[in-house]
């Protein structure tokens, strides 16, 4: 018996969304990402069967660096940019939420106003329904992390490697950061209530070491965005939006640090923003690729 | 000394006004001294040598786009209906953002298969504001005076506040209020940061009796502010939404046959003198108001 009559589909959850399965990035330099990408404790683990596309991962965090270079790449002349080509610095260039059902979040999310990404599937490979996000990057949907993986179709695992690599110090998805136009914090916050139901939190209630702008916590309680737009001090703001940075979660940020540094990895020390307790941010590489660690105790 | 130009930078014209190729279209609002302009899809269109091109030429000439214009007949619709306006209106936006424009202006349905539930309406607007959010464009919504269901600028607003969406607001047309002769009062109760765009135009007489008529005067008889028989209605709109706190563009939405048989260059003229006539006979912006501060420029 259930008790369907009386209560409703979770109307606080409506696309049942639980997590983060992959975030991707895209780069023509894919063995630097992926150095930086180990440095910070993942390992290599699959490659993709048609496309030069490697999938790391550490606990339950999946990273794809994706190098491929789409062949029809803006192929109508005066269309905008809507898709990535690989560029030298890394750039995020997809969320991959995990769903209750793809197929039905995928047209939940078009029939509210949502732009179809086009699929670039190859035969026998699973064609994962995506939408536009902010610039040019994109929103997966995928439903199958339970019964088996999305990565046992499209990649061949990579020999002799643990495919379970235990994370560092505990590293989880925290959050995405990602840079806003002047004005649009309103637009942003709308866009990701409307198509996935993340709500904003409190002025008062922030986390880690760089508190500015609007956080977005999601429906499943698990992933944040935090939404920074341009100084309004500085006279020629960049106005560019993009996903900016992941931040991961970890219950002891001094160790994670100590344990990253022996790795190689180095952290911003500055008067404004420096290693504490609440959190700590990696220093730029790679022009500009930097991971922030935030103080977060998974549920 | 210097010449006097006026404070005229939030005023702008529409290539609607003129004829000419696009290159022509923008040299003559430039060289009149505007620093705006609002486009319509066939000028890209239209271009001969296409739409890339044509959003090379309004990007080199420096003038500024007020809007671009105009997606008809979207809201309310059902099924293949609904289907094939949400296409053409992806079309739109995309030329839209390629151009640079931060508004997409959007005219009530005057389709007799669109529904009269505001609620319907307002739903698809939203749908629309949010396909235009990536984008970084605004929606205007503005209540045709010949629209089937929504044809007052308070029947467009009230759409607006049901639908709810941070970019999605208002389409402002003076043509269209004093054709349907809508309060100039209810100006008052809208929010100023909910008014996109304010496009303004009079004609040359006061009654307009049939939606035919309507119709015929706003395609082919629309003269700029100050030329009509309504410009003590024109200032009083323009000096509510100053009030207001309205603090964005001016665009002068004038569509007139003779204009179309008269050089770029004087027609432009023309509307420059009536942005020197809002700007500073009705606004009286260059007038120093002693013991106030005032913030707009």
């Amino acid at each position: 018996m259930t008790v369907e009559r009386e209560v409703s589909a979770d109307t606080a959850n409506p696309l049942g969304l639980d997590g983060v399965e992959f975030i991707e990035y895209a780069t023509s330099r894919p063995q630097a990402l992926g150095q930086l990408l180990e440095a910070m404790g993942f390992r290599p683990i699959a490659r993709h069967r048609s496309r030069e596309v490697l999938l790391y991962r550490q606990g339950e965090m999946n990273v794809i660096v994706n190098a491929h270079v789409d062949p029809h790449y803006n192929a109508e002349p005066g269309e905008i940019p809507r898709s990535l080509q690989p560029s030298e610095t890394p750039v995020i260039s997809a969320i991959c939420f995990r769903v209750r059902d793809a197929r039905e979040a995928y047209r939940r999310a078009l029939d509210r106003g949502a732009w179809a990404a086009p699929a670039r599937v190859e035969v026998m490979e699973l064609n994962i329904p995506s939408i536009h996000g902010v610039g040019s990057s994109r929103i997966y949907f995928v439903d199958r992390y339970r019964e088996f993986s999305i990565y046992d179709v499209d990649f061949t695992m990579i020999p002799t490697v643990d495919p379970d690599p235990p994370a560092l110090a505990g590293l989880h998805w925290f959050g995405v950061v990602q840079y806003i136009g002047a004005d649009r914090t309103g637009d942003w916050t709308e866009f990701y209530r409307e198509l996935f139901g993340f709500e904003a939190l409190p002025d008062e209630e922030r986390f880690g070491v760089l508190p500015k702008g609007r956080v977005l916590k999601s429906p499943c309680q698990c992933f944040y965005l935090q939404l920074i737009a341009p100084n309004p001090e500085l006279q020629e703001a960049d106005q560019e939006e993009l996903l900016q940075r992941v931040a991961f979660g970890v219950q002891d940020v001094l160790t994670a640090v100590a344990l990253l540094r022996e790795r190689g990895m180095a952290f911003v020390e500055s008067p404004g923003v420096h290693t504490e307790n609440r959190g700590a941010l990696t220093q730029g590489r790679l022009g500009g690729v930097m991971f922030e660690l935030v103080q977060h105790t998974p549920a | 000394m210097s010449e006097f130009k006026g404070s005229i930078a939030d005023i702008g014209m529409d290539t609607i006004s003129l004829s000419g190729t696009l290159p022509m279209k923008l040299a003559a609002v430039k060289a009149a001294g505007f620093s705006q302009i609002m486009l319509m899809a066939r000028d890209l269109t239209g271009h001969a040598e296409g739409v890339t091109a044509a959003v090379e030429a309004v990007r080199a000439s420096g003038l500024r786009v007020t809007g671009f214009q105009v997606l008809r007949d979207f809201e309310g619709l059902s099924g293949n209906l609904h289907d094939y306006k949400i296409d053409i209106a992806k079309s739109m936006l995309e030329m839209c953002a390629a151009l640079g424009s931060k508004v997409l202006l959007v005219c009530s349905s005057t389709s007799i298969h669109a529904s009269d539930d505001r609620d319907v309406i307002a739903k698809d607007l939203r749908k629309l504001a949010m396909l235009a959010l990536p984008l970084g464009i605004r929606i205007a919504y503005e209540g045709l005076s010949w629209g089937r269901h929504v044809n007052e600028f308070t029947h467009a607003w009230d759409v607006v506040c049901r639908a709810d969406a941070p970019n999605l607001g208002l389409g402002f047309d003076s043509f269209h209020v004093f054709a349907t002769k809508t309060s100039l009062e209810d100006i008052d109760m809208l929010d100023p940061d909910k008014i996109f765009l304010v496009q303004l135009a009079d004609f040359m007489w006061q009654e307009i009796r049939s939606v035919e008529e309507r119709i015929t005067t706003a395609r082919t008889f629309r003269v700029f502010p100050g030329e009509g028989v309504h410009s003590a209605q024109l200032a009083e709109i323009v000096m509510r939404l100053d009030r207001l706190g309205y603090s964005g563009d001016y665009s002068f939405e004038v569509f007139n046959d003779d204009y179309q048989q008269m050089p770029p260059a004087t027609v432009a003229q023309r509307a420059y003198r009536a942005a020197l006539w809002l700007g500073e006979d009705v606004l009286r912006r260059s007038v120093p108001i002693p013991g106030q501060m005032r913030l707009r420029t």
